[in-house]
């Protein structure tokens, strides 16, 4: 919110929305492109710095953001939260190893790519409605 | 919003568009884009949500989602998202236009815009009716055969319910924009009051950043 109120709402024009464009639509076809290199486990990480940067241009020029600092901070708030639930999930994904029980079976698949035709036990593995070993 | 039909003669001497809780306008433009922008706050979680709990079965099961993104068309994917950052362009320029008061050109850009989202849904709809076709869906519904990974309905349970979420956010915004319009063909916005233009205008945005985002997550996996 400005804090000066004579002062009007800043008006972007045509061209700099025209170029905006056009970067957005250069980055799409950099992401499609460098999707058939190979980076090895930074793929992912490259296409989301790519989705970034387009996400960034989007809301610094076509959402106002660049002009509207207050709603910047809102936005951002919100972005922040986002990442504690995505990190803490991450670092749960990346530190936890299965701790299994040794008489693990492998759960049967009667064809390939169907969901497993029987529920499982998720402590043993195997099918449920038997008792445990 | 507001519900004045008709531009009232400015008895007060202010816009016929001023509610009368507010000082002026730019007070009443500044409290809508808050609530605006908090709204959308709630929807980057909304889908937050949608995107962690992809994050985590890709990390758990990424030969599966590999295999399965395969099914996608990626040139298809491509275009969509040409076309949706062209119609976040043309929503843009409607805002300008408004900002500027130019009525005409603000209703060719919306018109333009409502194309470009009607140009999304038919592609989106020749690839779910691919999908449906090949019994790629999600959950125990995935009966399509031949797959040499298994888990693959995995990916298909995010894919369907990310870009089904997405999709009808796009309808819903498709409403708006068609409010909108409807309103700037009436002459209600001006240089002096568009903030319904400008607010539809975030929610579009919102949807393309939100696809930026879907389009590589599930197209371009490698």
């Amino acid at each position: 919110m400005s804090h000066s109120h004579a002062e009007p709402n800043h008006v972007t024009g045509p061209r700099t929305y025209a170029g905006v464009l056009l970067a957005l639509i250069v980055l799409t076809i950099i992401t499609v492109y460098a999707s058939y290199l190979d980076f090895g486990a930074f793929n992912t990480v490259v296409a989301l710095i790519i989705a970034t940067t387009k996400g960034s241009l989007v809301a610094l020029f076509f959402m106002h953001l660049r002009h509207d600092k207050f709603n910047a901070v809102v936005f951002l708030g919100g972005l922040l939260f986002l990442a504690v639930f995505l990190i803490w999930t991450l670092f749960d994904i990346a530190t936890r190893t299965p701790i299994l029980p040794s008489n693990l079976k492998t759960p049967v698949m009667e064809f390939p790519g169907a969901p497993l035709n029987k529920p499982v036990r998720p402590s043993t593995g195997q099918p449920a409605g038997q008792p445990a070993p | 919003m507001s519900t004045v039909t008709h531009p009232a003669p400015a008895e007060h001497g202010h816009s016929p568009f001023l509610q009368h809780h507010f000082r002026e306008m730019k007070q009443q433009f500044d409290a809508a884009k808050i609530g605006m922008w908090l709204f959308l706050v709630t929807e980057v979680l909304l889908f937050g949500g949608l995107f962690v709990g992809y994050g985590l079965m890709h990390a758990r099961h990424p030969e599966a989602f590999m295999a399965a993104h395969h099914h996608l068309d990626k040139v298809m994917g491509a275009t969509n998202t040409i076309v949706l950052l062209v119609s976040s362009f043309t929503m843009v320029m409607a805002v300008w236009s408004a900002q500027t008061s130019r009525r005409k050109l603000c209703i060719l850009f919306l018109i333009l815009t409502l194309l470009c989202a009607g140009t999304f849904m038919v592609i989106k709809y020749f690839e779910y009716s691919h999908k449906f076709h090949e019994g790629l869906l999600p959950g125990k519904y995935y009966t399509h055969h031949g797959d040499t990974v298994p888990g693959q309905f995995m990916f298909f349970s995010f894919y369907f319910m990310m870009t089904g979420l997405h999709g009808i956010h796009v309808l819903l915004g498709m409403a708006a924009i068609l409010w909108i319009l409807a309103r700037t063909i009436r002459g209600d916005f001006s240089s002096e009051y568009y903030a319904p233009v400008d607010i539809t205008g975030l929610y579009w945005h919102l949807v393309d950043l939100i696809w930026i985002y879907l389009f590589p997550l599930m197209y371009l996996i490698s």
